[in-house]
């Protein structure tokens, strides 16, 4: 007896098992072109606590248009999220649409789980903003493999106050790295080190801005370690050395360096206009004296981020699934989306609509209308295949750079080759 | 067993067994244990046997989050061998244990005798100690942070007495240190209690012999509390050990997601996260820095056990 019901507790065992880990082998179609019907899920990326009443809006006029439509809406926090997918893609139970950024869809495309778009949807491609439809491209990969969603860019923000104690202009931001260089290392000078006015190490973001190339044109290999990439690291170091980079930027987050700008601590920091709201209501002394300029960069095209939404290659509902993905990214909805909120639509004609190019002489607008000229031509300066595991092993090595524990070119040259390594076992 | 099984299945058996309730109970006693207990072995299956046993197999794998893999043999140790970060990771994780172990044995056992006694309000004393425990790992780490950041109130009063501000969280051993201070901080009040209740078994006459004997404080600690206590010490050094060797949250928390500046700060648990999370983590890899720390655990364990054996001899 024992025999058996150890023999019935290993098939117990077994049963659920067996269920894990396959998930996803039936792959749904790719032809969208059927009845748009069914149940589909739908999720995104923080944003049901500030947009409840958007979605559920969009959500109900989908489904309207759509009957014998519906669609389940989830959202994931901010924190973690590239985990909650990626557990969900190994375990089969990727949502119909999820709301993407480029470096997460790179992966899911590898894997077959991101439905090519130039072959199910591209009637839709003309709507959108070429350089936004191609943001979803893999190197190395042929088509596109999310629509195009919300973009964002933003100024440079600094605190007039703290330029006019160190004898700076503060009507005369810096416009060059040459002036942002040399306005650091005065500011650090006059404060006697205890205000920086930079608050995190360079990434590769700041490389691609500066100039640098990123990677070869294949997308085979990454460059970061040119001449240009030693010269901003070496500024850089100069700048650390100097204290007019923060001293705990090593180990800095963007959210622990706005907290810093907020408290005074440095004086300039990167966001966008949705930032102007939280200056005025959590630091209304430092929003009296806040200035606003470009971003700085030497290639005359500034950083934009870009949000994607991506359809599950296994959905069943293939269809309804492309037509949703579509409809949250229309003309239509993402312009109502970004007159909620500071965010820029990808689809094309939508930034010239006068929201986005007429001055009504404040501050908001005056950011947003900078920001949407700006956007184009701007550019996605961190390439797709570039993860989360390449950017701490090119912040450790930026860091090891600026304690000095190796040259910059040293530390380039070990960021590189790390990245390609993983770049090859990525496969 | 094996017979009444198979007598139970003969078709002339079981009228004779239905007809003697000896035999009837003796049938059933060997299968109602496992239905009693099958619900918890489904848990332990699934939930702790299933990802040991996927994890010692994916140590031999090239696995990736979404790419299955396939079988490497010892490729994934051998570069264990060659990664510096894994070197970090292993020699953070022992001086992890060799920073907090020793405070944790004794500082709780300090602090046991000193809230052990029964004086009016000392009930207060044992709950404030206590509180660090029962608080989330999350918040306590958050408000080190802000207390140890380069502005925060630790540093303002540094500054103050004239002692200038200190890079708690930027220099790479003040960082580690002050992850083992929060550690000891909050496993503190955990335990005191296993102390206490120690404590509470350790006959007052003994105390009372060494005194007449004229033992002070200090030699009745060393002559008559430890001893008593020894085997309670033992166990707080093993799970402590274990607890240390594996510490991730502190860490995290305080030196962020890189592990410190130039990820000078990262423990193995820490790189496990780091190398086997998200879309393109290497679960592989991260399997076999799990085992590494599986197998030191287990060793660690052992070690203490057997000097505690040794010393029972």
């Amino acid at each position: 007896m024992p025999r058996r019901a150890l023999a019935a507790a290993v098939v117990a065992l077994a049963l659920p098992l067996s269920a894990c880990g396959s998930g996803g082998d039936e792959g749904g179609s790719t032809d969208a072109s059927g009845k748009v019907e069914g149940d589909i899920t739908f999720q995104t990326w923080n944003l049901r606590a500030n947009f409840k009443p958007y979605f559920e809006g969009l959500i109900a006029d989908f489904e309207k248009k759509y009957p014998g439509t519906k669609v389940k809406w989830v959202d994931q926090p901010a924190e973690g999220y590239a985990d909650k997918i990626s557990a969900d893609a190994a375990g089969g139970t990727l949502p119909d649409v999820v709301n993407v950024s480029p470096d997460l869809v790179a992966p899911l495309a590898k894997a077959g789980l991101a439905l090519d778009l130039d072959k199910s949807a591209a009637k839709y491609k003309k709507e959108y903003l070429p350089g936004a439809w191609a943001s979803h491209e893999i190197p190395g990969m042929e088509g596109t493999y999310a629509f195009p969603w919300y973009l964002n860019t933003g100024p440079l923000f600094y605190n007039k106050s703290l330029f006019k104690e160190a004898g700076l202009d503060a009507s005369k931001p810096p416009k060059t790295y040459d002036e942002l260089f040399d306005d650091a290392l005065e500011l650090a000078d006059k404060s006697d080190g205890k205000v920086a006015t930079l608050a995190n190490v360079p990434t590769i973001e700041d490389f691609g801005r500066y100039g640098v190339e990123l990677m070869n044109k294949e997308g085979t290999a990454f460059a970061f370690n040119d001449a240009k990439g030693v010269e901003l690291l070496t500024k850089y170091k100069e700048l650390y050395d100097a204290k007019a980079l923060d001293s705990q930027a090593l180990t800095a987050t963007p959210e622990s360096s706005g907290k810093k700008f907020l408290t005074g601590a440095v004086a300039m920091n990167p966001g966008s206009a949705l930032d102007l709201g939280n200056f005025k209501k959590q630091a209304p002394n430092l929003y009296k004296n806040i200035g606003i300029t470009d971003q700085i960069t030497s290639t005359g095209k500034v950083n934009m981020y870009v949000m994607g939404v991506m359809v599950n290659a296994q959905t069943k509902r293939t269809p309804a699934a492309v037509a949703f993905a579509h409809y949250v990214t229309d003309a239509q909805n993402q312009m109502s989306f970004a007159k909620k909120v500071a965010i820029f639509p990808s689809t094309a004609g939508s930034l010239d609509d006068p929201y986005f190019t007429k001055e009504d002489g404040t501050d908001e607008t005056r950011v947003r209308i900078a920001a949407a000229k700006s956007l184009k031509n701007a550019v996605n300066y961190t390439p797709v295949l570039f993860s989360e595991q390449m950017k701490t092993e090119l912040r450790n090595s930026v860091a090891k750079a600026l304690q000095g524990k190796v040259s910059p070119e040293e530390a380039l040259d070990n960021a590189v080759k790390a990245c390609d390594r993983l770049l090859q076992q990525q496969g | 067993m094996a017979s009444s099984s198979s007598t139970a299945s003969s078709g002339t058996a079981a009228p004779r067994a239905a007809s003697s309730g000896a035999v009837r109970v003796r049938r059933q006693l060997p299968t109602s244990p496992w239905l009693f207990a099958a619900p918890g072995l489904l848990v332990v299956g699934i939930f702790i046997l299933y990802p040991f046993v996927s994890t010692l197999v994916n140590a031999f794998t090239d696995r990736r989050t979404l790419i299955p893999g396939e079988f490497v043999g010892l490729a994934n140790f051998r570069e264990l061998l060659h990664d510096e970060m894994f070197w970090i990771g292993l020699r953070n994780s022992t001086l992890y244990v060799l920073g907090v172990v020793p405070a944790l044995v004794l500082l709780p056992l300090l602090l046991a005798l000193l809230v052990q006694k029964n004086i009016p309000g000392i009930a207060f004393f044992r709950s404030a100690f206590y509180t660090p425990v029962v608080a989330s790992i999350v918040v306590v780490g958050l408000i080190w942070v802000w207390l140890l950041d380069e502005r925060g109130l630790v540093n303002s009063l540094l500054e103050t007495i004239g002692v200038g501000r200190i890079g708690f969280l930027s220099d790479q051993w003040l960082l580690l240190l002050s992850a083992m201070a929060v550690t000891v901080w909050k496993g503190l009040g955990y335990y005191m209690i296993i102390y206490l209740a120690a404590l509470a078994n350790v006959p007052r006459e003994l105390h009372e012999a060494a005194s007449v004997d004229g033992a002070g404080a200090i030699r009745r600690f060393l002559t008559v509390t430890v001893p008593a206590v020894r085997s309670t010490m033992v166990l707080v050094g093993a799970l402590s050990s274990v607890a240390a060797f594996k510490v991730f949250s502190e860490v995290y928390l305080m030196a962020g997601p890189d592990g410190g500046p130039a990820g000078e700060d990262t423990t193995l648990v820490m790189l496990v996260q780091r190398t086997g999370t998200g879309l393109t983590g290497r679960v592989g890899y991260a399997s076999a820095i799990s085992v590494v720390v599986f197998v030191v655990t287990v060793a660690l364990m052992l070690l203490v056990l057997r000097a505690d054996r040794k010393e029972d001899a």
